[in-house]
């Protein structure tokens, strides 16, 4: 796999989104919780899949999507 | 002076929760407990957030020494060692040990299982025979049968756990002593689960807990203990007193919705989420709201609150707060949310339990408008007993009929 399709994006539902801090501290190299009290995402591309993908799993309102950067194929939460 | 839940005899009847009225959501305002404490009250949904998700206001600090007192008596909300009163990456440790197993898709796994439960109980009912009690047949029973199926607690005599989590949250329903003593006996009988659970593992969620406590640096005894008493309760009274009182909102005022709810699921779904927004789950006479303290000075919608104050989040008021949720006169149980309601809290402590709260109470409602369609109350809403003195209200017993 090139370096291009292991890269992935990460979005938040911001309506969704009750503030519990819980992908942030799962994925703080992509995700902090703003100034609103709601998670916002730190880079536009990113490659750490394992804690991406737990911190939406973990996510109790499932304000976050982790999709493919190349194809926009969703990764997790895959349900 | 202290009442027997449910034989509570006032001289006015108590309306029911989706009666009671609303206060307009303003700014932050200075009010008191009614033990005097002094208490920042937030009512607009914007200033609740704020409140339950704002890292420079926690519970932690509501049980230090300099902490002026807020306490309603004893109860399990208040114990320092529960999962509500750790902050910050302590708190998050400890969330993560069961967080896993209340995941939307976690709980998803559950849906057919519970859905048999629910059928169950609906048989039971039919096979008592017009008019039965909801409560003790379906809304009561449910939940405890939940959770004791994921706890695996299929062995212990459900009434027990009742009378446990009706004490753990209580008021002034029973003296302070009797609440002390039941307590120490649903520590007590956590403790021993765990030691049991520790011995023989299985796949139920105390023995998952457990393992993942294991290999967590700084989770302690006394918060396991607390935590599993803590998944009893939760799992038990809150759910109980929604779907109790959203069969009173729906029987006595929303025949119509009634029957969507029965014709498709996802109806019930949608009317789940209204109800949950709309029907407060208590009264707010003993605490105004959820409360937390600030840890610094800071400002909420305007106002400057500073280092040390206790402040409250109306939850209730702000379900209903009119910049947010458009007002009608009557219920729109099928309109969508947008956004999403202050029921499960927000921030850190937003209920773990969210999830499979939703889940019992959709499929409860579903099931029972299914195959009741005719049900309406057998008694006037008037002459309902309710449960009185506990961080809850809700009906007692409720008289159906078909």
């Amino acid at each position: 796999m090139s370096a291009a399709e292991r890269e992935l994006t990460v979005r938040v539902d911001g309506t969704r989104c009750v503030g519990t801090g819980a992908c942030a501290r799962t994925a703080p190299g992509d995700l902090e919780l703003g100034p609103d009290g709601r998670a916002r995402v730190l880079r536009p591309v990113s490659d750490d899949l394992p804690n991406l993908t737990e911190a939406a799993e973990l996510c109790p309102v499932e304000a976050i999507t982790v999709h493919s950067a190349a194809t926009g194929e969703l990764l997790a939460p895959r349900y | 002076m202290t009442v027997e839940h449910g034989e509570a005899e006032s001289a006015e009847p108590l309306i029911p929760l989706h009666c009671l009225r609303h206060a307009e959501p303003g700014p932050p305002r200075l009010t008191a407990l009614p033990n005097g404490t002094p208490v920042w009250l937030a009512t607009r949904h914007a200033d609740v957030r704020q409140v339950l998700t704002d890292p420079r206001l926690d519970r932690a600090s509501l049980y230090t020494p300099d902490a002026p007192p807020t306490s309603t008596g004893p109860n399990l909300l208040d114990d320092p060692e529960g999962l509500l009163n750790i902050d910050g990456p302590e708190h998050q440790r400890l969330r993560r040990t069961v967080q896993r197993a209340f995941t939307p898709r976690a709980i998803e796994r559950w849906r057919p299982w519970v859905e048999s439960v629910v059928e169950e109980l609906i048989d039971g009912l039919e096979a008592s025979g017009s008019p039965v009690d909801v409560i003790a047949g379906l809304t009561g029973s449910l939940p405890i049968a939940v959770i004791s199926r994921l706890m695996d607690l299929d062995g212990v005599d459900h009434e027990r756990l009742s009378y446990w989590s009706d004490h753990a949250l209580s008021t002034s329903a029973y003296p302070a002593e009797r609440v002390r003593q039941a307590m120490r006996e649903f520590y007590a009988f956590s403790e021993q689960l765990i030691a049991q659970r520790r011995k023989n593992p299985g796949d139920d969620l105390v023995s998952s807990l457990l393992q993942a406590a294991d290999v967590t640096e700084g989770v302690t005894e006394g918060q396991l203990v607390v935590l599993v008493c803590g998944l009893v309760v939760a799992g038990h009274e809150t759910t109980m007193t929604s779907f109790g009182n959203a069969l009173v909102q729906l029987l006595t005022e929303s025949p119509a919705a009634w029957a969507r709810i029965g014709a498709d699921q996802e109806n019930a779904t949608a009317a789940a989420e209204q109800l949950l927004r709309a029907v407060p789950l208590g009264d707010t006479a003993e605490i105004p709201g959820l409360l937390r303290r600030a840890v610094a000075d800071l400002e909420i919608g305007g106002v400057a609150i500073s280092a040390g104050s206790v402040v409250a989040a109306d939850v209730r008021t702000a379900n209903h707060d009119p910049e947010v949720y458009p007002p009608s006169e009557t219920l729109d149980h099928f309109a969508p949310l947008g956004t999403p309601s202050l029921t499960f809290g927000a921030g850190p402590h937003h209920c773990l339990g969210a999830w499979l709260a939703r889940m019992e109470l959709e499929l409860g409602l579903h099931q029972l408008a299914r195959r009741l369609p005719g049900l309406r109350l057998a008694e006037p809403v008037e002459g309902i007993a309710w449960r009185t003195g506990l961080l809850t209200r809700s009906p007692a017993s409720l008289r159906v009929a078909w």
